[in-house]
């Protein structure tokens, strides 16, 4: 059986600067499977988040071909990629993106009223989401009066209340401190167990490169290594 | 679901929601509150003039032109036969009109002279002042602007001229018996009243008449070829397009503060598409499509107009209710400048007026939540989850 999550073949992204244009990915060709914990690893500018980005279908590829969860990115419309992201995907950002004006619960209950999921088994996914990641006290809270590591947290729990088989993560640790940043890697590594997600992370943060079980280097917008921890 | 997402939006959103809110009720209520002070100074001033002066309509004389004083001269005769049967049933009277001269204080001054029954009860003028007075002068009514600009009070005398039906001038001595305090500025400036007989004496024009009014509710078959019939719907036109003139006004100040609010909540959305960026971006990363995200900022937009309406209804409906039953003093006499007005002006809301302004407000804050919204569909996920918002 197929257990391939993400496959790219021969993919490069440009983005037009000025007169010209930027190329953030050279032929990169990846294969991702099913329950991966991977970290796509490199400096500023080397085309990790553009990679992340492609994946989840936020952009489109300039060239190559994208295949995520059995669909080609190449030429599906804005709605059937948003379909694809709200019923197979989920997201954690840096910087959190939670919704300021909802509450913890709230903003975990979004991905499910986007699923029109009925309203109990909302009820008891988001608090089941919001126990595995260790905010349960803090449901009625406000973003604006969450620590760092709490938001961070709510976004876990809002990116994986709906099961979806693939969690990107774009640098999920920048904005923690150490303890937090391996509080937040010990929970993700503890949901990777216990669920079949694949999760890819886009990271510099070597705090967290223990965790990973492949780490795919990128430099300048290739793949310049792919190393599997054993 | 996105209404569910929209409220929270808004509810959450706190003193941006409630800033905009207002702004939006606050128009409501001015538009409500103007276009109520017209409708009821229209009411009013049509109230008053059929209360006063055209009670169920009139049959005028071929001749009779009331803007046209020179008209006057031949607008008399006799009455028809079905139309003397009313006066005699007292379900009408009749009102001979002339144009004299009158020298208050030795000063020429035109005027209307009209002659009219005292015994009358059709109308409500005070013409029961006329009778039973015999003291070998004219009893003279007026209006109390009339009584203003002659200088003349209760008792004064003054000299009328006048032509009669022969074309010969006489004068006479009339006395002021009685100053009317009316709103009606058609019965006040420049008029004076008398007893119908003694007008017809005056003027050599034995039973004749030049028009008549009839009671409120009349169902007489009248078929009277040779004297005009002028329902009260003819009889207000005039009143009516004083009023209407003035409405342009009152349609500029609705068209501004229209666009105020319009202005107000376009800002707010062209805003909250720029501050609110990342949060599209999230929401277009969670999986909602673009058209849904368009729909959710238009739906704040309409939800913005809800809230406007029931926070009117709250914080302005008392005032509007205070102002309609108490009305709103007015500190000028305005019958001095030609206009039917109440001392006290009562605002009238018509479900028709509540319900049009409430439907323009709501239609015009829809479109312009939608079009700002409409960026969002040329915006970039990326680009919003960057904060990045589109021009």
């Amino acid at each position: 059986m197929d257990n391939t999550v993400v496959s790219i073949a021969n993919l490069s992204k440009q983005f037009p600067v000025g007169g010209g244009f930027f190329t953030a990915l050279k032929d990169v060709n990846l294969t991702l499977n099913e329950g991966g914990f991977i970290g796509l690893v490199g400096p500023s500018g080397s085309g990790k988040t553009t990679l992340l980005n492609v994946i989840g279908g936020l952009d489109s590829p300039t060239k190559g071909s994208v295949h995520v969860l059995g669909h080609s990115m190449d030429n599906t419309s804005h709605n059937e990629r948003a379909s694809l992201r709200r019923k197979h995907m989920g997201f954690i950002f840096q910087s959190y993106n939670l919704l300021p004006v909802y509450t913890v619960f709230e903003n975990v209950e979004l991905p499910l009223i986007l699923n029109n999921v009925d309203p109990n088994e909302r009820e008891k996914l988001v608090s089941e989401a919001i126990e595995s990641v260790g905010l349960s006290h803090r449901r009625d809270a406000k973003p604006t009066t969450l620590s760092g590591g709490e938001c961070q947290r709510t976004a876990i729990a809002r990116a994986i209340v709906h099961q979806p088989s693939l969690i990107l993560a774009d640098e999920p640790t920048a904005n923690l401190d150490a303890e937090n940043s391996h509080h937040i890697m010990n929970i993700l590594v503890e949901l990777n167990k216990n669920l079949t997600s694949s999760f890819v992370f886009a990271t510099h943060d070597e705090k967290i490169m223990g965790y990973l079980k492949r780490m795919v280097y990128l430099e300048d917008g290739k793949i310049v290594k792919d190393e599997t921890i054993k | 679901m996105l209404f569910n997402i929209a409220l929270k939006n808004l509810l959450g959103a706190r003193l941006r929601t409630i800033l905009n809110v207002f702004v939006t009720a606050f128009s409501f209520f001015i538009i409500l509150f103007f276009l109520g002070m017209y409708d009821g100074m229209l009411q009013h001033a049509k109230n008053v003039t059929i209360d006063t002066e055209i009670a169920g309509g009139a049959y005028w004389h071929p001749e009779y032109d009331p803007l046209d004083p020179m008209s006057y001269e031949d607008a008399h005769s006799n009455l028809p036969d079905d139309i003397q049967a009313l006066i005699d049933k007292k379900k009408a009277f009749p009102v001979l009109v002339s144009q004299v001269s009158i020298y208050p204080g030795g000063r020429i001054m035109p005027a209307i002279l009209k002659g009219i029954p005292p015994d009358q009860n059709i109308v409500n003028m005070p013409t029961e002042a006329l009778q039973g007075i015999n003291d070998g002068t004219i009893p003279v009514l007026i209006g109390k602007g009339m009584a203003k600009d002659s200088k003349l009070k209760v008792g004064d005398s003054f000299t009328i001229r006048w032509m009669d039906s022969d074309k010969t001038y006489d004068a006479d001595e009339g006395t002021v018996v009685y100053i009317m305090d009316t709103e009606n500025f058609k019965l006040d400036m420049g008029h004076i009243w008398v007893p119908l007989n003694i007008a017809q004496s005056m003027l050599e024009m034995k039973e004749e008449a030049t028009y008549v009014t009839y009671a409120k509710g009349l169902t007489d078959n009248i078929n009277s070829k040779q004297w005009i019939s002028r329902d009260v719907n003819y009889l207000v036109q005039d009143m009516e397009a004083i009023i209407e003139a003035d409405k342009p006004g009152a349609q500029i100040m609705y068209m501004i503060l229209l666009a105020l609010a319009a202005m107000g909540i376009f800002n707010a959305q062209v805003l909250s598409i720029f501050r609110r960026g990342k949060e599209i971006g999230t929401l277009m990363a969670l999986g909602m499509t673009r058209s849904r995200v368009v729909g959710l900022f238009t739906l704040e937009g309409g939800l913005n107009a809800v809230l406007a309406t029931m926070m009117m209804i709250i914080l302005f409906g008392p005032i509007l209710w205070y102002f309609g039953v108490e009305g709103i003093p007015l500190p000028i006499d305005y019958s001095e400048m030609g206009l039917i007005m109440a001392k006290r002006l009562i605002p009238i809301y018509s479900i028709g007026l509540i319900i049009s302004t409430m439907s323009l407000v709501s239609i015009i804050v829809l479109i312009v939540s939608y079009i700002p919204s409409r960026k969002i569909t040329h915006m970039k996920p990326t680009d919003a989850l960057r904060g990045k918002a589109i021009a």
